[in-house]
């Protein structure tokens, strides 16, 4: 969901396609590329410059604490770093900081020592202190307050009864403590773990910050390359810093470039850019070329499509009335079994995503094996059974099926419509899956602001809708699933689920027993795998093309490697 | 004529008022607004979005919002573009000098081609190259420009490796040197024959008419009789007499060098004002939406009032008053 704002431009693409389709090569080989790893061989090089190349334009707001969007992020991460960074399971690991904590409610923070700021400043806790202190102030006007509430005393210095956040305690330049309000497992997964620079922003007023030149035209960091210039909206000009604290840098300078949608392949065939992340629609004219390289790791967004089985109130963040019409889990486990999810994903993602039937990403740790689900493979026999069997037949000889009251029965298929073309043939093909086992089916687009709003409120005209969410690293699914939770969207209230996930960040019931946390999620997996308030349809691979002559990148689940360890041969 | 102009200008102010009432109507009109559709539960919830709708002031009634947004407006406070952070004037004055390099560009290329071209035609009408250069110009006008933009990428950039394909200027070259400004214009001549090699054909047809009309007078006639060599006849007295009514488009060209290419800038990624202007509508940022459009409409005002005045300078037989 994030980028959408361009997805229009895809039309572009495809109009580009149709065009030259006599170009192009044949779209069932899709399985070269490595999975995950890295790309060139060969030993590191010393010197040279890469481009990397964004297919949308940065809003600019080049820090941590300030961007919106993940474009703005991947820019980001070419200059600055979180003070803890993840491994391929999306644990925790030190980078800058380490930690100890007993109880999970008092955490102890020690940092490197001789880390350096852009601009020749130490980093010290102090600055993490100032980025803390700058998203609970009343003024900031950035999206990530959610991540320091849970500081104890945070609410009160918002709401301006503190000057200082009373569970933040500095020990010394290289030492901290932070108390939480309360003990949780994810405390610390859900710690803002970005610094921000006392030394230059310390001066500027909270609420202008973000429109500052600090954040827009000049912003620092404490990754390997620094910014050098920025041409607004079309590119930025890294170079390497050589007071970077871990370790040696390869590259002299990173060139960021962007570009067109329309243009990605052109651009890579030229060598005039050397990695950028593909939409799966390119991907089959990316793997011909030689000289580019496509790598695909796991992504953390998964598509769905959703019953809406109740009403929310968000005043009282209730579920307040249930909808009748997809209540029966047997109805809802025949449309599964209509789909052909695989034949769908391979034609729609280009085979760049991977069926699942579970909400969680494969990837994350408390991911439940696939022999612990059911797999609902694709069976129209065994649906069109379990449909009799569920009494829905065809009681008026029209060729479809009829409710078990005899009334006629048809699934209304909400999907949201951008300006690309083949998100209404997707949704046409869903809807044919079900009614080749019988149920009439309707598809209806909707403008996509106009659809995520309709889908919150829990409009009458919404009754199954295509949907897709991107996780985190916490891979707790609560804010999505929890009946109490505004973005539960099929509404689904099971209080047996809900009350695993409460255990599972239940100090008390898992303490710090990863084990404990994971049997319990898997034991929620199981339900909702059963339950099916939502059909869950694939998870997208992430796929980034990579030119030949770039090497040390690698790529896991957490996302890239340090920049640091890039290089190119010429 | 300058009193004419006061009045024509405060003749504008009513139609302002219309043109915002109009527009914010638009704006608010279309689904969702800057911080719906967006859902990233990595790093925003639910209750953010409420308060920031508070904060934003979108759960007023739209009367409050309109009267706050104009007599902000009315003062030169555009408001601060939701998506950027940074207030829409500042957005705008970052991107006007691309959008007029590349509209000034295009509009040369276009007026160069399009007097070659015309006068060719009006002193050969009706012969092939005549109906060549028709033919050209509407199968030009006819060809979408993203449709032109992807095959002019595609063929100069990607194929021949005559021009970049994307972005106003190398990000390495040096600001201010001499290499600096010569990338500016190897960036920008690409989109710029693809804007205005598309729009000759008004141009071309409109002075190709009035030259053969003219050629027809009594006045070529009599230089004919006089002995007057045909090329002079053509290139002085019939070309002066048929510039006039060309003259009406400048003031319509006036909107067009800002707001002329909104599709051709998204796509060779040319930071300007039109990619700006789409931007901001497909993510709703409201203020900077209505700036732009309060900007364009006040131009395209302007523009037809430049070309009425313009209309009386070169032909003094119009009278103002």
């Amino acid at each position: 969901m994030k980028k959408k704002s361009l997805l229009w431009l895809f039309t572009l693409v495809l109009i580009l396609s149709a065009f030259l389709a006599a170009c192009g090569g044949d779209d069932g080989s899709s399985e070269s590329g490595s999975e995950g790893g890295s790309s060139s061989d060969g030993e590191p090089q010393e010197g040279g410059t890469l481009v990397y190349g964004l297919d949308a334009p940065p809003e600019g707001l080049f820090s941590s604490a300030f961007y919106g969007i993940a474009t703005d992020f991947e820019v980001i991460e070419l200059f600055d770093e979180a003070l803890i960074s993840y491994n391929e399971n999306l644990e925790p690991e030190p980078n800058v900081a380490s930690w100890e904590t007993e109880d999970s409610k008092v955490f102890n923070f020690t940092f490197e020592e001789g880390v350096k700021w852009h601009n020749g400043e130490e980093l010290t806790v102090n600055d993490w202190v100032f980025a803390l202190e700058t998203i609970a102030d009343p003024d900031y006007d950035g999206p990530r307050y959610a991540n320091v509430q849970t500081i104890e005393g945070a609410e009160a210095y918002r709401s301006g009864d503190a000057d200082s956040i009373s569970g933040i305690e500095v020990v010394s330049d290289y030492e901290i403590n932070i108390t939480f309000d309360e003990a949780r497992v994810n405390n610390l997964t859900n710690l803002w773990a970005y610094p921000l620079p006392e030394s230059v922003l310390g001066d500027v007023p909270v609420a202008e910050m973000s429109a500052s030149e600090w954040v827009r035209s000049t912003p620092i960091g404490i990754g390997p390359f620094k910014i050098d210039k920025i041409v607004p909206g079309e590119s930025v000009e890294f170079s390497k810093f050589d007071e970077y604290w871990n370790g040696d840098v390869n590259l002299d300078k990173i060139v960021l470039r962007v570009i067109d949608n329309s243009s990605v392949v052109g651009a890579l065939q030229n060598n005039d850019i050397d990695m950028i992340s593909l939409q799966p629609v390119s991907g089959p004219e990316v793997e011909p070329l030689e000289n580019v390289e496509i790598v695909t790791y796991p992504g953390l967004t998964y598509y769905y499509v959703g019953f809406k089985l109740g009403k929310f109130d968000n005043e009282s963040q209730t579920i307040t009335e249930e909808l009748p019409k997809y209540q029966s889990k047997e109805l809802r486990q025949a449309m599964m079994y209509a789909l052909n999810r695989q034949e769908w994903v391979d034609a729609f993602f280009f085979g760049y995503a991977d069926v699942v039937n579970k909400p969680v990403p494969s990837s994350h740790w408390n991911s439940a094996d696939d022999s612990e689900l059911i797999q609902y493979e694709y069976d129209p026999e065994k649906s069109k059974q379990m449909l009799e069997d569920a009494g829905y037949v065809d009681t008026n000889d029209d060729g479809f099926r009829e409710d078990p009251n005899g009334d006629e029965f048809i699934v209304k298929f909400s999907h949201y419509a951008t300006g690309n073309p083949t998100f209404e043939s997707r949704a046409q093909q869903i809807a044919q899956y079900f009614e080749e086992v019988g149920l009439r089916s309707e598809v209806e687009m909707v403008e996509v602001n106009l659809y995520y709003d309709m889908v919150e409120k829990d409009d009458a005209s919404i009754e199954t809708f295509f949907g897709g969410w991107g996780t985190g690293t916490d891979p707790d699914p609560s804010g999505l699933w929890k009946a109490d939770q505004l973005w539960n969207y099929p509404r689904y209230n099971n209080p047996e689920a809900d009350q695993l996930l409460d255990d599972a960040l239940d100090i008390e019931i898992v303490g710090t027993d990863q084990e404990k946390r994971k049997e319990l999620y898997v034991e929620w997996q199981k339900i909702v795998n059963e339950d099916l308030p939502m059909l869950y349809i694939a998870e997208l691979e992430e796929i980034k093309a990579l030119n030949t002559r770039v090497g040390g990148v690698e790529y896991d689940v957490s996302g890239q490697n340090s920049p640091a360890e890039w290089f190119v041969t010429e | 004529m300058l009193k004419y102009s006061i009045r024509r200008l405060l003749g504008m102010i009513p139609m302002l008022i219309l043109i915002s009432i109009v527009v914010f109507s638009l704006a608010k009109l279309m689904p969702g607004d800057s911080l719906s559709g967006e859902i990233d539960p990595l790093n925003t919830d639910p209750q953010y979005i409420a308060e920031m709708r508070e904060k934003l002031g979108y759960n007023d009634p739209l009367p409050v919002q309109y009267v706050n947004w104009i007599s902000g407006f009315v003062q030169g406070e555009f408001g601060k573009s939701t998506r950027f952070q940074i207030p829409v004037f500042d957005l705008i004055m970052e991107k006007i000098p691309n959008t007029l390099l590349l509209g000034i560009t295009a509009l040369i290329i276009t007026y160069i081609m399009a007097f070659l071209m015309g006068m060719y035609s009006g002193r050969r009408p009706y012969t092939l190259g005549d109906n060549a250069i028709a033919g050209f110009n509407y199968v030009m006008l006819a060809i979408p420009s993203f449709v032109a933009a992807v095959f002019a990428i595609y063929i100069f950039a990607f194929q021949l490796n005559w021009f970049p394909f994307a972005g106003s200027v190398d990000i390495l070259a040096e600001q201010g040197s001499f290499e600096y400004y010569l990338s500016r214009m190897h960036h920008v001549l690409l989109p710029a024959i693809v804007l205005g090699a598309m729009s000759t054909a008004s141009y071309t047809q409109f002075l190709r008419n009035d030259i053969i009309e003219n050629s027809r007078k009594d006045f070529v006639r009599t230089a004919r009789a006089k002995g007057t060599p045909m090329k002079k006849i053509y290139n002085v007295h019939i070309l002066r007499n048929s510039i006039i009514p060309l003259v009406t488009f400048l003031g319509f060209d006036f909107a067009a060098l800002i707001g002329g290419a909104i599709i051709t800038e998204t796509i060779f990624t040319y930071p300007g004002i039109g990619q700006l202007f789409l931007e901001s509508v497909t993510s709703r940022d409201y203020p900077t939406l209505m700036a732009l459009t309060m900007l364009l409409s006040f131009l395209t005002l302007f523009g037809n009032l430049l070309a009425d005045i313009l209309y009386g300078v070169v032909d003094p037989r119009i009278r103002l008053d």
